[in-house]
């Protein structure tokens, strides 16, 4: 590819430059993602990995549920005061402005927790995509590469019920303080690890390659 | 201690059309919705300020208030972050197709009428500013320690801090944004309000049932409606369930935060049907009531009675200061002159008494006594 900032363009003798440069990793991730919207497999995976990750951090903080034995039209009901898009309901959690109802599916809609959602789910799937790039392509890469779908964890678990992380009824720990006051970092860790681990798997993309 | 002078008076005036099991006036309480007479003859009530009534004599609490105040955490909700419903709608019950027969319901029946307010719409608000009878009043409930009670507010309303205590709900009045701790009933220092003075709220007894037995007493009953203005979904208790009960509300399930209490003669979430007043406090264990109909224990140095009511599966608990006998039949209580009377309307002074999950109760009052 022509791409000037790609790592293509460089000597093998670069490498090692590269890797500790964080503009480089930065050029060449952003290199990877191009080559990985040009193509339709990545682009597939991509958008399977954005769409699984959204509807499983819906689900988990509690927006997305699915009740046995639902039925019936779609349905939407709005919220009268639609400020509470705005209104914190827990740790980077915001309030709905309408439930939506499809058979057994409930959606509760809040623009934030969507747009949050979205922010978090293509991070998953540009790692997930750039991934997929790297076992691909001649080239082999590191365990690091898998690094991309577990970073999205963290943020997996911040659902919240309206006292305490659900998490903990599920796995059976008592919440303290201090665990309580930790869980408010698990969106901001998920982000930071995302960014991070798609920069050490894009770097491992030679787009050239492809 | 003085009992309150008008609790007789007041289950007197309110007639054979209310339900007396929502009427129990614990050391502070009175029927909320009594037309008032109650409310006058007492003369006890007390405000401060912006802020709700309060009672002159104090409830018992498990530790100083500021040490209440530091083993206050957060739940993970900021302030309002679980919103109170302040304009509750009401429709029949025949417009409630939604609840299913064994489904929790938290019953309050007037000179005016029956209400019912689900549990499955509660738990996502856990306060419900109401108007009963043209008396403002709060429903509250708080899911960690299955306590559901009604509060005389005045003319402030409560919501939600977001803390918890003994993992139990402390809402605050937006009058004066004192801390109380739903189940102690009691204003504690908070960090809206670091000196409130230390009172007691005026309680009224909810009957917690399910709205089988609730629909089936009270027919005509109205029903909180799901149209709350919220974007909410009461289709799903984030918990667990307690139709059939399980998740978080399974006896033997751990507290989500840690718990005050040690004690474990029950298992944590074991139901009690509890009373406390400024001398002490009495547990009965739910299934035992229900299974012996009557039992008799001490509360302090008094003796109480509980009673098992079966057509709402709930029990009262009365002050039985001389030791006088009963015998229970078939759901009716006879007295030593052979005089059949309804659990709910002994002739004996009612405390109030409510549902709680067993770590909660003995955590916030661990001389408790216990009957099983």
């Amino acid at each position: 590819m022509s791409d000037p900032t790609s790592p293509s363009t460089r000597s093998r003798a670069d490498d090692s430059e590269t890797t500790t440069d964080d503009s480089g990793a930065v050029a060449g991730t952003v290199a990877a993602l191009r080559a990985a919207a040009r193509r339709r497999d990545s682009t597939a995976v991509f958008i399977a990995g954005l769409a699984g990750y959204l509807v499983l951090y819906l689900a988990t903080v509690g927006d997305l549920s699915v009740i046995g034995g639902g039925g019936g039209p779609v349905t939407v009901r709005l919220a009268e005061d639609l400020s509470r898009a705005f209104a914190s309901t827990g740790f980077f959690r915001f309030g709905a402005v309408a439930v939506v109802s499809a058979g057994p599916v409930t959606y509760l809609l809040s623009p934030l927790n969507l747009l949050l959602a979205l922010f978090l789910a293509g991070l998953v799937g540009a790692n997930v995509a750039l991934t997929y790039l790297g076992l691909v392509q001649p080239r082999a890469c590191g365990l690091e590469s898998s690094t991309g779908i577990l970073a999205g964890v963290p943020a997996l678990l911040s659902g919240a019920a309206c006292c305490g992380p659900t998490v903990l009824l599920v796995i059976g720990v008592q919440a303290s303080a201090t665990l309580v006051t930790g869980f408010q970092l698990l969106v901001p860790v998920a982000v930071v690890m995302l960014v991070g681990s798609l920069l050490l798997v894009g770097r491992q993309v030679e787009p050239a390659l492809l | 201690m003085e009992r309150p002078v008008t609790r007789r008076t007041v289950l007197g005036s309110l007639g054979a059309t209310v339900l007396a099991g929502c009427t129990d006036s614990g050391t502070g309480g009175r029927d909320p919705v009594d037309g008032g007479s109650a409310g006058r003859s007492r003369g006890s009530a007390v405000t401060d300020g912006a802020g709700p009534p309060t009672t002159a004599e104090r409830l018992p609490l498990p530790m100083d208030p500021s040490s209440v105040r530091s083993e206050a955490v957060s739940g993970g909700p900021p302030k309002d972050g679980i919103p109170s419903i302040d304009d509750p709608k009401f429709v029949s019950a025949d417009d409630a197709p939604w609840l299913d027969q064994g489904d929790p319901v938290f019953g309050l029946a007037t000179d005016g009428g029956a209400k019912a307010y689900p549990q499955s719409i509660l738990v996502r608000h856990e306060v419900c500013n109401d108007v009963v009878d043209g008396q403002p009043v709060s429903v509250t409930y708080c899911p960690l320690t299955g306590t559901a009670m009604g509060f005389e507010r005045g003319e402030t309303t409560f919501g939600v801090s977001g803390r918890l205590v003994n993992n139990n709900l402390i809402m605050y009045d937006r009058g004066t944004e004192t801390w109380w701790p739903q189940v102690l009933a009691t204003a504690i220092p908070g960090p809206w309000n670091d000196s409130p003075a230390m009172r007691s709220l005026r309680e009224f007894r909810l009957v917690w049932t399910t709205w089988k037995r609730w629909s089936n007493r009270h027919p005509g009953t109205e029903v909180l409606s799901r149209d709350t203005g919220f974007a909410k979904n009461y289709n799903q208790d984030p918990y667990g369930s307690y139709n059939p009960r399980q998740g978080y509300y399974s006896p033997g399930s751990p507290p989500m935060f840690t718990s005050f209490s040690d004690d474990d003669r029950l298992t944590p979430k074991t139901v009690v049907l509890g009373t406390r007043t400024p001398d002490g406090a009495a547990a009965f264990e739910k299934d035992a009531l229900r299974e012996r109909g009557l039992v008799d224990g001490e509360l302090g140095e008094m003796a109480v009675l509980a009673v098992h009511e079966p057509d709402l599966d709930t029990g009262y608990v009365y002050r039985n200061p001389e030791g006088r006998r009963f015998d229970y039949r078939d759901g009716q209580v006879i007295d030593d002159s052979g005089t059949a009377h309804p659990p709910e309307e002994l002739p004996l002074d009612r405390t109030l008494a409510f549902d709680a999950m067993w770590f909660a109760w003995s955590g916030f009052y661990p001389e408790t006594t216990l009957y099983v």
